[in-house]
């Protein structure tokens, strides 16, 4: 299931850190594409994706698409925040139930100013100028 | 869990929390070993312990804003205070100051010494609350994949609220009844950095911080400095006056920062659930024989969350017990009977020793204005909400 690609016209304020293990990751979102690593062993999934499973320990792990549809577990408006976030005031972010089983925190995206507890959501690309970051937006 | 030997608090002493930091434009500046100092003095006079008792110093890290570093070691060469047992910093998010008073009750307990000093100190109100996040923010959740979002330390209890609202039907004027309780309680205690009463409607009317929580609702910022005296319980009852036990003391972390990927109920606070059974379960207590409890509750949902977690209240009452005042002085289970986080202040490396003061006051009868009657056994819980960590101490009066 592809995420839709949202632009935005402006630099993100943090941008995360890429790893030679986490470039396909940050690679498969910036073309709408929600992956992570499932272990090879026990076949479970993990985020943020690992170069190992959490869950048994075992060294191989391999990467999966996953479908972006969820729920919305919890969520909030910011209004005091870091300096570097000052232009962004106020900003929701949120938690995620994926249907998929994996809980996600980020960005929460969209027109909507009436954000609820258990509303149907789906993850989406916030094209940055400089790279994306993943946000939650109202189904 | 094998006892030692048994630890006791037998001296305290702390600076009312307040704004001491200085801008460094300032013609006088306040530096963290002077205020420091003189609370040991005060804290070693209140316990009557003998100076050469003392063989392991504690401290906590201090913010980065504070200057001298190697803080430990300093404060001994300060102190001219040579140490067999240890001398050294602590830091574990909140739990930082926890951990120097846990680790100084280690070192009673091991018998590296017979007196143990826990010292805390919190300098940040200089540094605006911008900027200051600039440091906290990369400690919520992986630096890399949520920090971006721009969640705050805050943010996440403002997510616990909402959550507990929607599944519990409570509101946010209920939850809120909890920084109007903590303020009575504060206006009575002189180490409280704010103590005019408010009415729910100032606490509702304040602007949003992270919704659904304003101004009032979530921690002042704050500076502070403490000092607590641990012992060996023979030392302290050979010195002929009341001091407090340490009856038992518990530890769990679910192996989880704030956001698990697998689902679980954020707002059941496992692990100080799970640490407070096993701490009542030590002692051979149960939650209602507390008689008054501190909790590290950073905001008004915090002390709801963990009061419930704790066993103190039901489940999904935590509001409600504020609000009829079964949670304060006077009431079944008084909590945060010294104003707690958003009123007596949270200078956060220091905060749990502020609670540990509070809790030494109440078992040694010192509470004044808002003493509880016949307090006998304390709890002291030192949370990290979604950080999933806690630590408890059940403490006890011995007259």
């Amino acid at each position: 299931m592809s995420l839709e690609i949202v632009p935005v016209d402006h630099e993100r304020r943090y941008p995360p850190r890429v790893t030679q293990f986490t470039e396909p990751f940050w690679r498969g979102l910036s073309t709408g594409d929600f992956r992570t690593t499932r272990c090879n062993s026990c076949r479970r999934l993990s985020f943020p994706p690992k170069p190992i499973c959490p869950h048994c320990w075992h060294d191989q792990v391999s990467w999966e698409s996953l479908a972006t549809a969820g729920r919305l577990y919890s969520w909030t408006r910011i209004h005091a925040g870091p300096a570097i976030f000052a232009s962004d005031l106020p900003y929701a972010v949120g938690i995620v139930d994926l249907d998929c089983g994996i809980r996600v925190a980020c960005p929460l995206h969209g027109p909507s100013a009436d954000w609820q507890c258990d509303m149907a959501v789906r993850l989406i690309t916030l094209s940055h100028t400089d790279g994306p970051l993943f946000a939650a937006s109202p189904a | 869990m094998t006892v030692l030997r048994r630890a006791a608090v037998i001296g305290t002493s702390a600076i009312p929390v307040g704004r001491y930091q200085t801008k460094q434009t300032d013609e006088f500046q306040v530096v963290e070993h002077e205020l420091l100092a003189r609370l040991v003095i005060e804290a070693m006079q209140d316990s009557h312990a003998e100076r050469s008792q003392v063989r392991s110093i504690v401290v906590a890290q201090p913010r980065p804003y504070t200057r001298q570093q190697y803080f430990s070691t300093f404060m001994a060469s300060y102190l001219k205070l040579p140490c067999s047992g240890i001398v050294m910093e602590v830091l574990g998010n909140g739990l930082t100051a926890a951990l120097a008073f846990d680790k100084a009750i280690d070192e009673v307990v091991l018998g590296r010494t017979e007196v143990a000093l826990a010292l805390a100190i919190n300098m940040e109100t200089a540094v605006s609350a911008r900027d200051h996040m600039m440091e906290s923010m990369r400690k919520t959740g992986d630096v890399d994949f949520h920090a971006p979002a721009g969640f705050t330390p805050i943010s996440w209890y403002a997510l616990d609220m909402m959550r507990y609202m929607h599944e519990h039907k409570v509101t946010r004027a209920d939850i809120a009844s909890v920084a109007v309780k903590n303020r009575r309680h504060a206006r009575l205690n002189p180490l409280a950095q704010f103590r005019k009463p408010i009415s729910l409607e100032e606490v509702l009317s304040q602007r949003p911080i992270v919704e659904p929580l304003g101004l009032y609702e979530v921690p002042p910022r704050g500076d502070g400095a403490a000092c607590v005296v641990v012992a060996s319980e023979e030392y302290a009852r050979s010195l002929g006056i009341p001091y407090v036990a340490v009856r038992s003391r518990a530890f769990f972390h679910e192996g989880a920062h704030q956001i698990n990927d697998i689902p679980t109920d954020m707002i059941a606070l496992e692990a100080a659930s799970i640490a407070t059974r096993a701490a009542y379960n030590d002692a051979g207590v149960a939650p209602q024989d507390i008689d008054v409890a501190e909790l590290y509750a950073p905001c008004t949902i915090v002390e709801v969350l963990a009061s419930e977690a704790a066993g103190l209240v039901a489940r999904g009452s935590g509001a409600q017990a504020a609000k009829s005042g079964e949670t304060a002085l006077g009431g079944r289970i008084p909590i945060s009977t010294s104003g707690g986080l958003t009123s007596r202040g949270h200078p956060s490396y220091a905060t749990p020793l502020y609670n540990v003061i509070e809790l030494a006051d109440q078992l040694r009868g010192r509470g004044g204005e808002r003493q509880v009657a016949n307090a006998e056994l304390a709890l002291l819980m030192n949370e990290l909400g979604n950080y999933n960590a806690a630590m408890v101490h059940i403490l006890e009066a011995r007259r």
